[in-house]
């Protein structure tokens, strides 16, 4: 106890009466090894959280009904529709029709008919345009054009993924259409049977396939089809709160009304695509990695600096214990800077993430092919890794004091080896 | 009675050819309440000598006993407590922390000893003031002139009222006049408190006030001078 006294007073003065700029330069390094320990693992595994978030804002919605493994469709769709009504967390859902279908662009114009015709493969989705809407906010991902009007017929919207001027690279792969505007004309074949639309809007967003499909009103689909039957391929379900816990509670509510009798159920968490979950762990490990060498660069950083601090008072020192001082109370000392160091620093890169790293990426995400990565911090996460930074640089502050003090003290004293 | 009591101190440094003997068999007892010098040339062996018996250093042979305590066989931490209770120090080149101020220089030994703060501050107060700084408590080091910190040290190593007080040439860095005060101010010290005091240094005038003078010479001791 007296030794922690003597060491927080000894440590306390080192650090007040230490220079401004080389404190100052120090507590700016601890920050940037707090930022490299939580915002570039963040910002690694933001890229997959803006892909996940992405896909369970205009995909999945928060809980995503689909067929039994050995159905095509969803059986009671209509009794499955009622229980929905029946769900005050339910905010709202859109049943979607799928279908494969070939859309053919330029047939008006084409005279060579040595030339390959412009036509895709690709899948149609038949939706209720304003449910859908409400529960991805489609409209919002119209890059051209418009969306389609609920009384209108004769419309069609094309993921952007199926036009060549949004595929380049990948067109002569994947198959694209050329020079297909809205206001085009284009022909929708489903087995067999044809029908000419007008392209109303081209859709494009990062998420799932939202840019891959194309988007008719279901009636159309159903009609093109010549399906009679109500049962959908999808339903899309939004919540009151997009968390996974109000998730997991309106999936239970489901699977307790016997829909998983009809349907699988599943919450947007476990319907994300495989390779969503793989990068995420894979980035995990990265960051962890990224991390570990951050953690690494800043014991050592501290390591150095306490042990030049310490080996410049080498004679201090050695008077220090000839006087009777208590090696222990040096040592609390010198850890007591690292701590102040560390805790200062985190406190600085904590405030930086925080205050303002998130809140930028979160209104300015990386632009990146595949999402739009924003900046994940979670705060236990954090806590976590700051009090690893923390323990490893205490460790690193204590053992060039110990290195130090445990010197022969009239050596110490005198300045000999 | 003896205070300190040295039986035949041998310190050799190094190894084999390269072995040097700086001290070639001490003999020397100090009596409680006396004031005594070491003096020497250059190299006599004077400071080794003091670093044997304020335990500082170990002996190559030989006993010690201070204050009925046979230091040899002390552990470290038994020697930095036994430094801390009974002996106290002043270094020729003051050897205050350059980060605490007058009054906490002198605090530190005290707050090691179990005071609490405001013991040890009244403490090391009453000390400050007992070296002629009024009011200088607050001063960092840095702002005393080399006298003044030589008082401050003589403030911590006195504070606590060890048993023995070793003074290493307290006057070497410091001008005639303030070398004066401080040695004036050291037998001030035995007289007034009747502290045993060791004082290693180069100057007959200084060690006038002394009880006995130790004159050494190649690592024996030639004579023992009494002055009073």
């Amino acid at each position: 106890m007296r030794s922690l006294r003597i060491g927080l007073l000894l440590g306390f003065r080192q650090i007040q009466r230490a220079n401004f700029w080389t404190t100052t330069l120090i507590i700016f390094v601890m920050m940037l090894t707090f930022l490299n320990l939580i915002a570039v693992s963040g910002i690694l595994v933001g890229l997959i959280a803006g892909s996940e978030r992405a896909v369970q804002e205009k995909s999945l919605g928060d809980i995503i009904i689909t067929p039994l493994t050995n159905e095509e469709e969803i059986l009671q769709t209509e009794t499955i529709r009622r229980i929905l009504d029946t769900i005050p967390e339910v905010t709202s859902y859109s049943i979607r029709y799928q279908q494969g279908v070939q859309i053919a662009a330029n047939y008006k114009t084409r005279r060579d008919f040595n030339i390959e015709p412009n036509v895709i493969g690709t899948r149609a989705v038949g939706i209720d345009p304003g449910a859908e809407n409400t529960v991805t906010g489609l409209s919002e991902n119209v890059v051209e054009g418009e969306y389609l009007d609920p009384n209108e017929s004769g419309y069609i919207l094309i993921g952007a993924l199926n036009l060549d001027r949004y595929t380049a690279g990948f067109a002569d792969i994947t198959g694209s259409l050329e020079d297909v505007y809205p206001g085009d004309s284009v022909r929708a074949t489903i087995n067999g049977a044809s029908r000419e639309f007008t392209v109303k809007g081209i859709v494009n967003a990062k998420a799932g396939g939202v840019a891959s499909f194309v988007y008719l009103p279901e009636k159309e689909l159903r009609r093109l089809s010549n399906s009679a039957s109500r049962d959908a391929n999808e339903i899309a379900i939004r919540l009151e709160d997009k968390n996974i816990e109000t998730a997991n509670t309106v999936k239970a509510v489901l699977v307790n009304q016997g829909i998983d009798s009809f349907a699988r159920v599943r919450t947007f968490q476990e319907a994300l695509p495989k390779f969503i979950t793989d990068i995420k762990q894979t980035f995990n490990i990265l960051g962890t990695f990224i991390g570990a060498v951050g953690i690494i660069v800043a014991s050592i950083t501290i390591f150095i600096i306490i042990f030049i601090n310490a080996i410049s008072r080498r004679q201090q020192i050695g008077i220090l214990k000839g006087i009777g001082i208590d090696r222990r109370a040096i040592e609390v000392a010198y850890v007591l800077q690292s701590a102040f160091y560390a805790l200062t620093g985190s406190l600085l890169g904590a405030l930086v993430t925080y205050g303002i790293l998130i809140g930028y990426f979160d209104r300015n995400p990386i632009d990146f092919p595949f999402s739009d990565g924003i900046l994940v911090a979670e705060p236990m996460g954090t806590l976590y890794r700051f009090l690893i930074l923390f323990v490893i640089t205490l460790f690193a502050g204590f053992v060039p004091a110990w290195i130090i003090v445990k010197q022969n003290t009239l050596n110490s004293i005198l300045g000999r080896k | 009675m003896s205070i300190i009591n040295a039986t035949n101190i041998q310190r050799k440094f190094g190894e084999g050819n390269l072995t040097t003997h700086v001290l070639k068999g001490i003999n020397m007892t100090v009596e409680e309440g006396e004031f005594v010098a070491i003096m020497g040339k250059s190299g006599a062996g004077k400071s080794t000598l003091m670093y044997q018996l304020s335990v500082l250093d170990e002996p190559t042979e030989g006993e010690i006993n201070i204050n009925g305590t046979n230091v040899i066989q002390l552990t470290e931490k038994e020697k930095t407590e036994f430094r801390l209770n009974t002996l106290g120090y002043v270094f020729q080149n003051y050897a205050l922390v350059p980060d605490l101020s007058a009054e906490e220089n002198v605090m530190l030994p005290l707050l090691m000893r179990g005071y609490d703060w405001t013991k040890a501050k009244a403490t090391a107060c009453t000390a400050i003031d007992g070296v002629g700084l009024e009011g200088k408590y607050a001063n960092l080091p840095a702002e005393l002139s080399g006298g003044e910190q030589q008082r401050i040290s003589i403030a911590r190593a006195v504070a606590g009222k060890p048993k023995i007080l070793f003074a290493d040439e307290p006057t070497a860095n410091l001008d005639t006049v303030s070398g004066t005060q401080v040695i004036a101010l050291i037998a001030q010290v035995n007289k007034k408190e009747n502290q045993t005091i060791v004082m290693v240094t180069h100057e007959r005038e200084y060690a006038m006030g002394c009880d006995r003078i130790f004159h050494m010479e190649d690592g024996v001791i030639v004579s023992i001078e009494q002055l009073t």
